[in-house]
């Protein structure tokens, strides 16, 4: 049908330009590795031999000559309309060219303007940008009687501010039987949804001390209440009811000059022992309602970047 | 009873500044066929609950407009702020209250809304993107909510919001990954607020207008159902020939049917 | 070619389109005026509310609608009681029946999901022509139990009392059982609201029914003496052999004993 003058002697192809775009990308590439003029000369070299490439394209893609005005019977199309329909977009015109190009424009335009806007939206989360490293001092190992709780709360993060406010339950168990201090430092956030925990247990809110900006409340618990949905823990954070999947999230420490520095934060699946002599795995800090043993942590198979220590 | 002479040009004056933007636009005829357009004539009171649920909208987008103005999206100010709103600016009470209490309405208005299309079979043929974009509002519209609900950042507002993003934590793979996005990092921190304060006033309310959009567009292409049990529906099934003719024959339909009704 | 079934929708709507064009009656005013009243309605109503709410204020007392706001977010408390919104209510309920860990998904995510594509694809496996709702008994039906669930979900969310709620109840209880004059049994029973006992069991009505413990507010009536309801929170399986009720020790004899002669004194409500 189509005896114009877009035949496949003048397609392209024997054009070398399209070999030089792909060299300028590659020289982008690289040069985002190793240097920043490489890749700017990169992008140079893309731009020319794209815009080289593209008027080479263009002008060997002169307009089809198009089927005879469409004489439509019934509002349908002819078969032979239809056929030469087909080898219209067959054929690959100016027309087929253009719109590709515009549609690869368009691509390229929406990709530069949503992929930093998404990758800014989305990529601080997982740098573990904004975690702090400093530790916390929460003042003299005898501000906590040995064998009670102490509702400890402090600031997590100077930087932050209030906004980074935690709680834990600090109980100091002696010296663990290599003669070392031990202290039970449990996290006040429930692991079913992280509701705030609660000691069951009186308070003795007469005996609250302060250090810094660090509140110490000594308190008697038989066990950790969450007010949500009712889970509830034994003094070691091990689940006694409800729907918590975990034991308790944990504090690591140290001791410097006496006082009390706070650790690393991390999970715990369940404490066999007690106190001094507790026995646990530690698991990296998973957010509340994610198993970190048993079968259901295949539920969970991937690391979360930037979850903090 | 003819017009003076001066009444037409002072018709014709008043009518220019339509004439001149129909000339350039063609708004106005679009608005007209809008206007007049025909819709059964059945129509139930339950049909206003969609106008209801835009209404609600547009009340949340505008006193959320001018809350804008005075909240301020960060831990240390936003509670003062939220403060300063309900107890010093002027009418600062009634703007937080209606945006407040409208979230509720809104949110009711949409479930009666979507009763009301259930009860009338409203989602078939051929009104199936009426719903489904209308279930989409609706998750929206609760999103709205629970986006705003951090936004006092009093306890209720805080506690409800950790809740919340750990529910989506506990989804199987994503979960940790969508509420530390969420959340804006391993923590809720000092970012997260301004975050979920851009997602409330800028991301959702901008999709939910799209998609209000193309609700209504479908709504206007499709016109709006009569209730089922009405005898003059209209599309109801009819017998061979039976065709209706205007007004007229509307009108003696309706008492055929009634009789055949008694008779029956 | 278009199914048979296609045919009919098409021809049905053609008819619905002519049916409209001929009998209808123009949006404007006729529709338009009931949709304008409607909403007059809602903005009137909002704007009550708002009033409603910031004038039965008084003097920093919560009104009719409930405070104007919170104390300030502390991410550290320990006394806090997080409720959501209302309209989450039904899913607040939901993770509270799902009460075993191995469940936990189900209800955050599992059940939400599901019930989400059922709704969103209704469209598509509710095909039949028919709308009047009395003639669809699948959906008459489907309605009915999900109006009746999120209903029941929704009151039982609001109306939930966790075990840590007890020590605000202390008051009722004095009034309810007659102690409200005697400051040591207030304080013993503060004691028993704090000490976590109402995460599993019930007393006037707050707490929670977890592990199926039994009800408590009668509990004096079974004369079991206080010894044995020392004994029994010490090491609860030396009293009920395989009690999943766990031990209370920590809290030492004294304030065992105070706990035990409060349950000893709990024989329901003195009417
Ligand atoms: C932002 C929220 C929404 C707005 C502003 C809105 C607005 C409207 C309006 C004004 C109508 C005209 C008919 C009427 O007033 O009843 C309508 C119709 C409709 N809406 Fe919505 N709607 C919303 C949400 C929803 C939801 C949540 C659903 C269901 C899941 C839904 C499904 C429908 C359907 C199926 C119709 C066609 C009704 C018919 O033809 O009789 N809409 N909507
Ligand atoms: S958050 Fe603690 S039980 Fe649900």
């Amino acid at each position: 049908m189509s005896d114009g003058t877009d035949n496949h002697d003048q397609a392209p192809g024997s054009s070398l330009w399209p070999i030089g775009f792909a060299i300028g990308i590659a020289c982008i590439l690289v040069g985002l590795v190793i240097s920043w003029p490489a890749a700017v000369l990169g992008a140079a070299v893309t731009i020319v031999f794209g815009v080289l490439w593209i008027r080479d394209a263009a002008r060997s893609h002169a307009p089809v000559d198009s089927a005879p005005a469409h004489a439509l019977v019934d509002g349908t199309p002819s078969e032979a309309q239809l056929a030469a329909e087909e080898q219209h977009l067959e054929t690959y015109g100016r027309a087929g060219f253009l719109t590709l190009a515009t549609i690869g424009l368009g691509g390229v335009i929406g990709a530069g303007v949503v992929l930093p806007s998404l990758g800014f939206a989305v990529l601080p989360s997982f740098t573990g940008e904004g975690i702090e490293t400093n530790p916390v001092d929460l003042g003299p190992i005898s501000n906590f009687p040995e064998g009670t709780f102490v509702i400890t709360s402090f600031t997590g993060s100077k930087r932050q501010g209030d906004v980074s406010r935690r709680t834990a339950y600090i109980r100091n168990n002696g010296l663990s039987a290599e003669k070392e201090p031990s202290f039970t430092i449990i996290y006040s956030r429930c692991v079913h949804l992280g509701c705030p925990i609660q000691p069951n247990g009186p308070a003795f809110k007469d005996q609250a001390k302060t250090y810094k900006d660090v509140t110490l409340t000594p308190v008697k618990p038989a066990g950790f209440g969450c007010p949500c949905h009712g889970g509830a823990y034994d003094t070691e954070g091990n689940r006694t009811a409800g729907p918590p999947v975990r034991s308790l999230d944990r504090y690591a420490f140290s001791v410097a000059d006496g006082n009390l520095i706070l650790g690393d934060h991390f999970s715990v699946g369940t404490v066999a022992g007690t106190a001094a002599d507790a026995v646990m795995t530690r698991y990296p800090v998973a957010y509340p309602g994610v198993h970190v043993d048993g079968i259901e942590r295949f539920l969970y198979p991937l690391p979360v970047p930037g979850a903090g220590a | 009873m003819a017009k003076s002479a001066r009444q037409a040009q002072i018709e014709k004056a008043a009518l220019y500044p339509l004439d001149w933007t129909e000339e350039r636009t063609g708004l106005v005829g679009y608005t007209k066929w809008f206007l007049f357009r025909n819709v059964p004539r059945d129509v139930n009171w339950m049909q206003t609950l969609g106008a209801a649920t835009l209404t609600a909208f547009i009340v949340q987008a505008t006193t959320g407009v001018f809350l804008a103005m005075y909240y301020k999206p960060d831990p240390d100010s936003a509670y003062a702020s939220i403060q300063n709103i309900t107890n010093e600016v002027t009418l600062g009470w009634l703007v937080r209250g209606m945006h407040k209490w409208g979230a509720s309405l809104f949110i009711i208005l949409m479930f009666l809304h979507m009763a009301r299309t259930f009860m009338f079979g409203a989602y078939k043929y051929p009104r199936e993107l009426n719903w489904i974009t209308g279930v989409i509002l609706l998750v929206m519209g609760m999103a709205e909510g629970f986006t705003g609900y951090l936004l006092p950042w009093d306890q209720t507002a805080y506690w409800a919001t950790v809740v919340g993003i750990n529910i989506n934590a506990t989804a199987p793979i994503a979960g940790p990954f969508i509420a530390q996005f969420l959340q804006g990092g391993a923590q809720i921190g000092p970012d997260t607020l301004s975050k979920f304060y851009s997602l409330h006033m800028l991301v959702i309310p901008g999709g939910i207008m799209a998609l209000i959009g193309l609700h209504m567009y479908l709504v206007i292409r499709l016109g709006v159902t009569s209730p089922p049990w009405s005898p003059t529906a209209a599309g109801r099934p009819r017998d061979e020939g039976e065709e209706p003719q205007g007004y007229g024959a509307y009108r003696e339909g309706l008492i055929r049917e009634h009789e055949e009704d008694k008779a029956s | 070619m278009a199914s048979k079934k296609v045919q009919e929708d098409r021809d049905a709507f053609k008819r619905y389109k002519e049916d409209v064009k001929k009998e209808g009656k123009p949006f404007f005013p006729y529709a338009i005026f009931h949709d304008t009243v409607m909403s007059f309605v809602v903005v009137a109503v909002i704007i009550g509310l708002a009033v409603i709410w910031k004038f039965t204020v008084d003097d920093g007392q919560p009104g009719a609608l409930g405070p104007l706001y919170e104390k300030e977010a502390d991410p550290g408390t320990t006394n806090f009681i997080p409720r959501p919104d209302w309209f989450f209510y039904f899913l607040f309920y939901l993770l509270r029946i799902f009460k075993w860990p191995e469940s936990v998904v189900l209800g955050t995510v599992g059940i939400p999901t599901l019930l989400l594509i059922l709704l969103i694809m209704l469209p598509f496996y509710d095909r039949r022509p028919e709308r009047l709702l009395l003639r669809r008994p699948v959906a008459f039906v489907a309605a009915i139990l999900v109006v009746i669930s999120m209903g029941v979900l929704t009151w039982k969310g609001a109306t939930a009392k966790e075990g840590s709620e007890a020590v605000g109840e202390v008051p009722t209880w004095a009034k309810e059982q007659g102690f409200a004059d005697n400051a040591v049994a207030v304080e013993v029973a503060t004691l028993f609201a704090e000490s976590g006992c109402l995460n599993c069991h019930v007393y006037l009505g707050a707490g929670g029914q977890n592990l199926g413990a039994p009800e408590l507010t009668e509990e004096g009536l079974k004369n079991r003496g206080i010894e044995w309801q020392v004994a029994h929170l010490k090491n609860p399986s030396s009293k009920v052999p395989g009690s999943p009720m766990p031990s209370f020790a920590d809290l030492g004899d004294e304030n065992l004993t105070k706990i035990a002669t409060f349950l000893e004194a709990s024989k329901g409500p003195q009417k």
